[in-house]
């Protein structure tokens, strides 16, 4: 199948531009033909690219995962202090309650997707880890009094961190190696269309702020099913539609007075932020996401917005 | 009291230069596998041998190798290696190097 001609062909590609910054992957390979790449890979359909949304610009498919990637490139450092400007810290809020609807039982293993710097993880690990606390201190259960020495030691929970963007992972691990936080972490670079995990692997699988970056998100939601065990939890937090006209007004005319000209001050790059802002308009409402994971084959999908609907954290189950 | 601030001071940085030897301590006792990490001139990271009972290949879905020397995942059937830089595993599919048809094990053709 096209899995054989792909490597050669990239290989091709790969001899032909070397110079080209690696690009990620947005497409899914298909058998189709490849044109002699100028300033793109491409894996598009025989009848030629389809188009998507990069913001309010549309760019080939395949042109949107590099274009995505520069942009994380270029703000991977000054991520995390941007996110405490735009959202006036609110975004720590955000992420604490997904964790809090989580409420991950130590032993979990979590796939945090597009988990760049690792926020969800830290938490993720932070709660489980106060849950052992607890537990411990609580009378001893009858697993402790047993008698048998034989018994497996209780499993050990896992975050392990996927991101497409090696520099996000860079800045995650080296926030995470300065607090001293490495025992259950683990940092892959991998495609959330193309997981490089196995099937049935998973508790929890999360993608906070990143599903709307993804070239083709029926297909993240797919790989999402894959890897998660029968009976695991797909959490998405994603920026969405806001259902009052007030707060609408407001929130737009901050997002685009307001946000760009932060990024240019504080991380040097308006344009990143433009795309920012732009995305976050281009991806569906709650309902339609709702029913993109419906249609992947998730079960139980409910959505839950937080601050008017600036933030909507969907949840559904592989049953 | 000046012998009290050049002791003082000579315990902080005792203390300092230690803190991250600690660190790294804990990180390699992560750690599964043996590996050729740490005498590289490079400095890498050492590799989780753990995190192989989660990882396969993207593409083909079937385990993978981890091959010590050059510090990589190989996928034989496909006949591609992903590399492990700092000890982050790069599993994106456009960046696996190709393996020579001719060798078994994974000397480098160069590529881009």
């Amino acid at each position: 199948m096209a899995a054989s001609i792909r490597p050669l062909l990239r290989r091709a590609i790969r001899s032909s531009h070397r110079n080209v910054g690696v690009a990620a992957a947005g497409v899914a390979g298909r058998s189709g033909c490849c044109r002699a790449p100028s300033t793109c890979r491409c894996f598009g359909d025989v009848a030629g690219d389809r188009s998507t949304h990069f913001g309010f610009e549309t760019v080939p498919e395949s042109e949107k995962a590099k274009k995505v990637y520069k942009v994380f490139e270029n703000v991977a450092q000054k991520y995390d202090t941007m996110n405490d400007a735009m959202s006036l810290g609110i975004h720590r809020l955000w992420k604490d309650m997904l964790l809090h609807a989580m409420r991950p039982q130590p032993g979990v293993h979590l796939l945090d997707v597009a988990g760049g710097t690792g926020d969800i993880a830290f938490r993720f690990l932070e709660y489980v880890r106060a849950q052992r606390e607890r537990q411990k201190r609580r009378a001893p259960s009858w697993r402790d009094i047993s008698e048998d020495e034989d018994e497996v030691a209780p499993r050990e929970s896992r975050a392990v961190v996927c991101d497409i963007n090696k520099e996000m992972l860079r800045v995650g691990k080296r926030k995470a190696d300065s607090a001293g936080i490495s025992a259950g972490l683990s940092w892959v670079a991998g495609d959330a269309e193309e997981l490089p995990f196995g099937d049935d692997l998973f508790d929890v699988y999360t993608i906070a702020f990143g599903i709307r970056n993804v070239t083709r998100i029926d297909q993240a939601l797919q790989e999402a099913l894959r890897v998660l065990k029968p009976g695991g939890r797909f959490m998405c937090l994603e920026f969405s539609k806001v259902t009052n006209p007030v707060l609408s007004r407001l929130y737009d005319e901050y997002s685009f007075k307001m946000i760009p000209v932060l990024g240019e001050v504080i991380a040097g790059d308006w344009k990143s932020y433009q795309y920012l802002v732009e995305s976050i308009r281009k991806f569906p409402d709650q309902e339609e996401f709702k029913h993109m994971i419906e249609d992947a084959g998730f079960y139980c999908v409910k959505y839950h917005n937080f601050t008017g609907g600036v933030v909507a954290l969907h949840s559904g189950f592989k049953l | 009291m000046f012998r009290n601030v050049v002791v003082r001071l000579v315990t902080e940085t005792g203390r300092v230069k230690n803190a991250p030897l600690i660190q790294r301590l804990t990180a390699t006792s992560v750690s599964v596998r043996s590996f050729s990490g740490v005498k590289d001139a490079e400095q890498q990271q050492p590799f989780d041998g753990s995190l192989l009972e989660f990882l396969v290949c993207p593409l083909s879905k079937k385990p993978l190798r981890y091959e010590a020397e050059t510090n990589e995942l190989i996928n034989e059937e496909l006949g591609i290696a992903f590399p492990i830089i700092d000890g982050i595993p790069n599993m994106i599919p456009q960046e696996a190097r190709l393996l020579q048809k001719d060798t078994d094990a994974s000397t480098s053709p160069t590529q881009g």
